[in-house]
């Protein structure tokens, strides 16, 4: 039957090749809607790795609305149940391009970096020490764009760093990550001693979500996200992202989708004929249900792996490009691959049912007499 | 040739496949079986309903069909010929009557057996030959064997023979867009032979072809009833009519001479 099946599909072969395309082009979307998705997600749950022990307080106003300083810092270690409390500065490396290249500089107190970015590891090189001030640790995808090695001289707002240590590529935002003295980034950003926010570190039995409620009954003027919080907000805003990438990837797909249906339509009434002297000959309705399905299924089969091959390769193409600037957007997953394959598959097997219902109910007589 | 078809006799029968039926034994055969009767239409009517008229299609028709008959049915168009025709090979529902071919009262038969009954005893003969146009000769036999799950080897070796015995070797792998009208419709004969049905049901065989290929489809006709073939052939034709062991005439769904 599979033979039939081919010989249907490359009978017409302009009409099949653009059925196809139209599949293809809906994986194609929700090929690159998806890596943009799963690298999102990837950073999301490395990131989330990094930094799921620890509360973050923040000036009630938020965390670009200043006020908190260096003096909540002890304030928060007062509160029993904290183990250890350290402030740091975020702020944008790229302050022309808005940030949108992802690069942060992160101001840490010298003698807390390695605990501050725990369990990230060194792939050279040393975290910051007391004492350190014009000394930087930098990510691996900053080493690889300015070509750093320990040692090299590093320029961050017109001032030359020394670089003492390079990140573990960890998938994270640690990767862009530009660590030097919280000190030093405060002068040169001229921020006095604000701190944009506040790691605190609770004791191994103490309940972080509680403690974390204590901290901001206890220190005036605090507001505090603990892991927990902090997974389900960021839960939230990956899932309102997700849906809106993959989303719109699954419309193309599903106009894909329509497309097979009109062909299948349109192939089913071109052949009515077709499919009475089946039946006159002996074939039975699961025949002609097989052999309408079968046809919609492999066009949906070779959508699938053309959308993919051109969204892998658009992805890549793509990569390549922002590596330049450093944005890293798009990831394949294999599970992505699955969910292509799968739902392009189901597109061509579902569009393919209506025209299959319609062809194996035909009268036999009444499908002989169609002109 | 005629070595030829013995060697291939040999070699089918010597597989145990029973390929080809073997003239001389088909015809003794065919001699005992003559008496047989084959198929028994009793009072079978049909009448549809246009909008709220019905229309008696075909009235309490009585047929008695012995094996190896090549039965010619005539009449004016919309006499009742092709809904007998369709009736007999379950193409439609009869309101009423019994037609038992070959043992089996098809008119008893469930909705979801009619495929394989057409399958297993019935062959069609269609006046627009109804081949599939992008399957070649050899496929389009074959493709009546693959619905009746023969095996692919089987199929080919069988569609080959038939092809062969109806002349066409030499047109296998021809589609029918390249061939003639005769040759189309010596494919669609080699197709309704392909499953050895009881009985072949052929609807204006020679409504689309010229004198010379219609008395070649005759005699194709002709032979095949000789070796016990029961062929039934719905004709304006009296050409083809007087070449038939015996002639049905039906006039407004009635049928007058039997």
């Amino acid at each position: 039957m599979f033979d039939l099946i081919i010989r249907n599909i490359t009978n017409r072969k302009v009409r099949s090749a653009l059925t196809i395309c139209g599949i293809a082009l809906g994986i194609f979307a929700v090929i690159v809607m998806g890596a943009m998705s799963e690298n999102f997600h990837q950073t999301f749950e490395r990131s989330m790795s990094v930094t799921s022990d620890k509360i973050r307080v923040f000036a009630e106003s938020g965390v670009f609305g200043g006020g908190l300083t260096d003096d909540k810092v002890s304030d928060v270690l007062r509160v029993a149940g904290v183990k250890d409390a350290y402030g740091l500065l975020m702020t944008t490396f790229d302050e022309d391009k808005m940030g949108m290249t992802g690069k942060q500089i992160l101001g840490v107190p010298p003698e807390k970096s390695s605990v501050a970015l725990y369990p990230v590891e060194l792939k050279a090189g040393r975290f910051l020490n007391p004492g350190d001030s014009y000394s930087v640790v930098v990510g691996n995808n900053i080493k690889r764009e300015y070509g750093l090695q320990t040692g090299s001289k590093f320029e961050i707002h017109d001032k030359y760093f020394t670089v003492v240590g390079i990140l573990d590529y960890t998938g994270s935002i640690f990767d862009n990550a530009v660590i030097i003295p919280l000190e030093t980034a405060q002068d040169l950003y001229n921020v006095g001693d604000s701190v944009s926010y506040i790691f605190a570190v609770p004791d191994e039995r103490v309940d972080a979500e509680m403690l974390s409620k204590r901290i901001e009954l206890s220190v005036k003027g605090t507001s505090t996200l603990s892991p927990g919080e902090l997974e389900v907000q960021a839960k939230q805003s990956f899932m309102i992202f997700s849906v809106i990438t993959i989303s719109s990837g699954l419309l193309a797909a599903i106009i894909g989708g329509l497309c097979v249906m009109n062909t299948m339509l349109m192939s089913v009434a071109e052949r009515t004929r077709e499919f009475g002297i089946l039946k006159a000959i002996g074939a039975e309705t699961r025949d002609i249900l097989l052999l309408t399905l079968g046809e919609a299924s492999f066009m949906g089969f070779l959508g699938g792996i053309l959308g993919i091959l051109v969204g892998v390769g658009a992805v890549y193409v793509m990569n390549a490009w922002l590596a330049t600037t450093r944005i890293v957007l798009f990831l394949i997953t294999p599970r992505l691959l699955i969910i292509a394959m799968v739902f392009a598959l189901l597109i061509g097997a579902l569009s393919g049912l209506y025209p299959a219902y319609r062809a194996s109910k035909m009268s036999p007589m009444e499908a002989l007499k169609h002109a | 040739m005629r070595e030829e078809k013995t060697e291939r006799l040999a070699s089918a029968e010597k597989s145990g496949k029973k390929e080809v039926r073997n003239e001389e034994s088909v015809r003794e055969k065919s001699g005992n079986d003559k008496q047989k009767v084959i198929m028994q239409v009793e009072n079978l009517s049909k009448t549809y309903i246009q909008g709220k008229i019905p229309v008696h299609a075909l009235r309490c028709a009585c047929i008695t069909v012995r094996k190896g008959e090549l039965l010619a049915i005539m009449g004016p168009s919309g006499s009742g010929k092709s809904t007998l025709l369709a009736l007999i090979g379950t193409l439609e529902k009869a309101t009423d009557g019994k037609i038992i071919l070959d043992g089996t009262d098809l008119t008893s038969v469930p909705e979801k057996l009619l495929p394989g009954v057409r399958r297993e005893k019935i062959g069609f003969i269609f006046q627009h030959y109804n081949l599939i146009p992008t399957l070649s000769a050899l496929e389009n036999v074959e493709l009546a064997m693959r619905f009746s799950r023969v095996p692919k080897k089987e199929r080919e070796e069988r569609a080959k023979a038939l092809l062969e015995d109806l002349g066409l070797g030499d047109r296998l792998d021809h589609k029918p867009s390249e061939l003639s009208g005769g040759e189309q419709q010596r494919v669609s004969i080699a197709r309704a032979l392909a499953n050895r049905p009881a009985l072949i049901l052929a609807d204006e065989p020679t409504g689309e072809v010229d004198s010379k290929t219609r008395d070649s489809i005759v005699r194709t006709f002709k032979e095949l009833s000789k070796k016990g073939q029961t062929i039934l052939v719905v004709t304006h034709d009296p050409e083809v009519a007087k070449e038939c062991s015996r002639v049905l005439r039906i006039t407004d769904g009635t049928i007058k001479d039997n």
